[in-house]
C-alpha cells in the first residue's frame, strides 16, 4: 500500500480502468468539457493553442491516411491510460522517472496519482509518457470572472510551474469509498467493494454516445470485466501495448484495423494521426 | 589564495564587468521568467524540455575536460600533463555549475527543489543525475583546491586527496553515463531509446571538453603569463582527435541500425533532423541546416584532426577546435534533446522556437559558469606566477618548470 496516509486496510484489491467504444465516439467532446468542469482545469485566454493549454481527457483524430473513396475517420478519447509498467507492477514509464515521488501507482486502485504540492516541475514525466497525457502548468492557473464560483471543492486547484494530468476523478473514489465505509460500518452493506454506479469518472458519465465504460477490471460484476474477457476479448486493444509494453487500464475497441496501427510508430505506417481533434 | 582573485589587470576587470553584465541580464530575464511562469518559454506539451536541458546535456560533456588530464596523469604517469590537470579540474566544476543552474532555470517550482531531497526516489535517473553531478564537481572542487593549496605551501598532496583523485576517475565516466540514461531508458522515444547513447555521449565529452580546454590554455598563452608548452596541447589534440572519430563512428552506427532495420520509430527523427518531415502538407524542417552544418563540421574536423600537419600546427589547431565545438554543441545542445522529442510517439509533430527570455537566461548562466572557472582560473595562475617568481620548486611544480619552455 503507498503512503503511510492511509490507516483502513482493505482487505480487496481494485483495478480501475475502462473500455472505450470508438466505433460509438462521434468526436463531440463532450467528454472533455465534463473532465474540465469536474476537475477545475483553468481556462486559457487562447484555448485554441493545444500545446499550452490543459486538457487531461483530448479526443484525437485519426485517419487511415487514403484517398477519397477510401478515406476513413476515426476519433480516439484520451485520458491518462494508468499504466501499470514493466516488469513490475506499479512502473510506469512516469513513475519511474519522477525524481521525487510526487507521482505514485497506488496498488490498491491501479490509478497513478500526481501530488501537485510535491511536484516541482522538471517535466521528467512529460518526457516519459509516451500518451502525452501529462500537461504542464505553463502559467499561474487563471478562470474568467465568475466561474471561479463553479468549481468544485473536492479537487484542489493546481499552481504554476508543475505537472497535472487525468486522475480517474480519484475524488469521486474518495467519496464513494467513505460512503461505502459508513454504510458497511452501519451494517447496510456486507463488504466496502464498490459497485459499479457508486464510482464513475465524470467523462464516462458525460458521454452521450456511451462510447465509455468506466469500472474495476478486476471484478467480473462490472461491465469493463465482462467487455474485456467476454464480449471484446482478443478484440479490445491498448495503445502501444505490444510496443512498449506499458500495460494501460484504458482499452479501445474499434471495428476498423487500421485504428489500432495508427497511433504507434513502431508499426507500419497504414494510418496517421490527423489534425484537429480537439 | 583567495586574494589572488581580487587583484589582476585591467584585461581582467573588463571580462569580468562583461561576464557581471551577462549575468545581470540573465537574472532579470530569470526573474520575469520567474514571475511569469515557464510559458515564456518555447517549450511546450511536446518539446517539453527545451534549450535548458539541452544545454545540460552539452555542458556534462564540457565537465569531461577534467578526466581527459587526470587519468593520463594520474593513471598513465603521463607528466606533461601535470601542469594543466587543475586547470581541467576547474573547468570541470564550472561546467557541472552550469549544469545545476541550467536544471534550475528549468523547473517550473525551484522553490521546491529540496522535495528532491525529502522524497528522493532511486527509481528516477533525475535523482542519480543530480547526485553524481553534485559529488563530481565537489570532488573537482576540493581536489584542485587542495593540490594547488600544497604546490603553494611546497607541501606533498596529503593522500586522502589522491584517493579523491583516484575516485574522480570513474565518478567522471559516471556523470556522462547517467546524464545519457535520463534519456535512453524512456520508452516510446525511438530516438533516445538507444543502448549506444551512453558511449555517444562519453565520445563527445572526450572530444568537447578537452577541445574547449584546450581553446583556453592557447588564450590564456596570449592573455596571460601561463605558458603551457606546445607539445603538452599536442598530446591533448592527440586524445581529441580519437575522441572525435569515436563520436561520429557511434552516430554513423545509429544510423546503420535505424535505416537497415527499417523501424519507422527509429528513423523518422533522423529523418526530420536531416531532411525533415513532411505531416499534413507541411514541412517541419527547422534544425535541417544546423544538422548538415554539424555533420559536415564533423568530417572537416576529424580530416584537420588526423593529418599531422595541421594537427600540430600553431594556426590550424585553434580553428579546427572551434569547429569542433561548434559541431558538436549543435549535435548535442541541439539536435540530441530537441529532435528525440519529435515527432512525438503519437505520430505527430511539434516544433521548438526558443524566446528570448531563453536565449537571455541562457546567456546568463553561461556567464556564471565563465565567472566560476575565471575566478578559480585567476587564482590557480596567481599561485602559479608567485611560484615562479620564488625559485622554490617542490612536487608538481616541478612540471610546471618543465612545460614552462621560453
Amino acid at each position: 500500500m503507498s503512503g503511510g496516509k492511509e490507516h483502513v486496510e482493505i482487505p480487496y484489491q481494485t483495478k480501475f480502468g475502462m473500455v472505450i467504444n470508438l466505433d460509438k465516439c462521434t468526436g463531440c467532446g463532450a467528454c472533455m468539457v465534463a473532465c474540465m468542469a469536474e476537475n477545475n482545469v483553468p481556462v486559457r485566454y487562447d484555448e485554441s493553442d493545444k500545446l499550452r493549454s490543459i486538457t487531461w481527457m483530448r479526443v484525437y483524430k485519426l485517419t487511415n491516411g487514403k484517398p477519397f473513396p477510401e478515406t476513413d475517420v476515426c476519433w480516439l478519447p484520451r485520458p491518462c491510460m494508468h499504466c501499470e509498467g514493466n516488469p513490475a507492477h506499479g512502473f510506469s514509464p512516469c513513475v519511474s522517472v519522477c525524481p521525487a515521488v510526487a507521482t505514485d501507482y497506488s496498488r490498491q486502485t491501479g490509478i497513478v496519482s500526481q501530488i501537485y504540492t510535491r511536484c516541482f516541475g522538471c517535466r521528467y514525466c512529460m518526457g516519459a509518457c509516451p500518451y502525452k497525457a501529462r500537461y504542464f502548468n505553463w502559467w499561474d492557473p487563471k478562470w474568467p470572472d465568475g466561474m471561479k464560483q463553479y468549481l468544485s471543492p473536492d479537487v484542489s486547484c493546481r499552481m504554476r510551474g508543475i505537472v497535472e494530468k487525468c486522475s480517474f476523478c480519484f475524488h469521486r473514489y474518495q467519496r464513494a469509498m467513505d460512503k461505502s465505509f459508513y454504510q458497511a460500518s452501519q451494517g447496510g452493506r456486507e463488504d466496502t467493494r464498490l459497485l459499479e454506479e457508486e464510482y464513475q469518472t465524470a467523462c464516462a458519465q458525460a458521454c452521450p454516445a456511451g462510447a465509455i465504460t468506466f469500472g474495476d477490471l478486476l471484478n467480473p460484476e462490472h461491465t469493463v470485466y465482462k467487455l474485456i474477457h467476454a464480449t471484446y476479448k482478443d478484440k479490445a486493444f491498448r495503445i502501444l501495448e505490444k510496443t512498449l509494453g506499458t500495460r494501460p487500464k484504458v482499452y479501445y475497441v474499434s471495428s476498423k484495423d487500421w485504428v489500432e496501427a495508427a497511433a504507434d510508430n513502431h508499426t507500419k505506417k497504414v494510418a496517421k494521426a490527423a489534425p484537429g481533434g480537439h | 589564495m583567495l586574494d589572488k582573485a581580487i587583484k589582476g589587470s585591467k584585461l581582467y576587470w573588463w571580462w569580468l564587468f562583461i561576464l557581471f553584465g551577462a549575468i545581470g541580464t540573465g537574472f532579470l530575464a530569470y526573474l520575469y521568467q520567474f514571475t511569469h511562469g515557464l510559458g515564456e518559454t518555447g517549450m511546450s506539451r511536446d518539446i517539453s524540455w527545451g534549450i535548458y536541458i539541452s544545454q545540460l546535456t552539452y555542458l556534462v560533456g564540457v565537465a569531461a575536460s577534467g578526466v581527459m588530464l587526470v587519468l593520463p596523469y594520474y593513471l598513465h604517469n603521463h607528466k606533461a600533463f601535470g601542469k594543466i590537470t587543475i586547470l581541467g579540474e576547474f573547468m570541470a566544476v564550472g561546467a557541472v555549475f552550469m549544469c545545476l543552474m541550467f536544471v534550475l532555470v528549468d523547473l517550473g517550482q525551484p522553490m521546491r527543489m529540496f522535495n528532491l531531497v525529502l522524497h528522493p526516489s532511486p527509481n528516477s535517473v533525475l535523482f542519480w543525475d543530480a547526485v553524481v553531478l553534485n559529488v563530481y564537481m565537489g570532488l573537482n572542487l576540493v581536489i584542485g583546491w587542495m593540490v594547488l593549496q600544497c604546490e603553494k605551501k611546497g607541501d606533498v598532496v596529503p593522500k586522502w586527496v589522491k584517493v579523491l583523485i583516484y575516485i574522480s576517475i570513474p565518478w567522471a565516466f559516471s556523470i556522462h553515463t547517467v546524464t545519457a540514461f535520463l534519456y535512453a531508458g524512456l520508452p516510446g522515444r525511438h530516438f533516445w531509446l538507444t543502448a549506444i547513447m551512453a558511449a555517444r555521449f562519453l565520445a563527445s565529452a572526450f572530444a568537447a571538453g578537452p577541445a574547449i580546454l584546450l581553446l583556453i590554455m592557447l588564450a590564456l598563452r596570449k592573455a596571460s603569463s601561463f605558458h603551457v608548452a606546445w607539445d603538452t596541447l599536442k598530446g591533448l589534440a592527440k586524445i581529441i582527435t580519437y575522441a572525435m572519430i569515436a563520436n561520429v563512428f557511434f552516430f554513423l552506427l545509429e544510423v546503420f541500425t535505424a535505416f537497415y532495420s527499417g523501424i519507422p520509430g527509429h528513423q523518422e527523427t533522423f529523418y526530420y533532423l536531416f531532411t525533415g518531415l513532411s505531416h499534413h502538407g507541411h514541412w517541419y524542417g527547422q534544425l535541417v541546416p544546423a544538422m548538415w552544418v554539424s555533420l559536415i563540421l564533423m568530417f572537416t574536423t576529424i580530416v584537420l584532426l588526423v593529418v599531422p600537419q595541421w594537427r600540430n600546427s600553431e594556426k590550424v589547431l585553434p580553428v579546427t577546435l572551434v569547429i569542433l565545438v561548434a559541431a558538436t554543441w549543435i549535435d548535442k545542445g541541439l539536435g540530441l534533446v530537441i529532435g528525440g522529442f519529435i515527432p512525438n510517439p503519437l505520430n505527430e509533430i511539434t516544433e521548438y522556437a526558443v524566446t528570448l527570455p531563453e536565449i537571455l537566461i541562457t546567456i546568463g548562466v553561461y556567464g556564471m559558469g565563465a565567472l566560476v572557472v575565471t575566478l578559480l582560473y585567476k587564482i590557480a595562475i596567481g599561485v602559479r606566477e608567485e611560484l615562479e617568481n620564488k625559485p622554490r620548486i617542490i612536487g608538481a611544480a616541478e612540471h610546471a618548470a618543465h612545460g614552462h619552455a621560453h
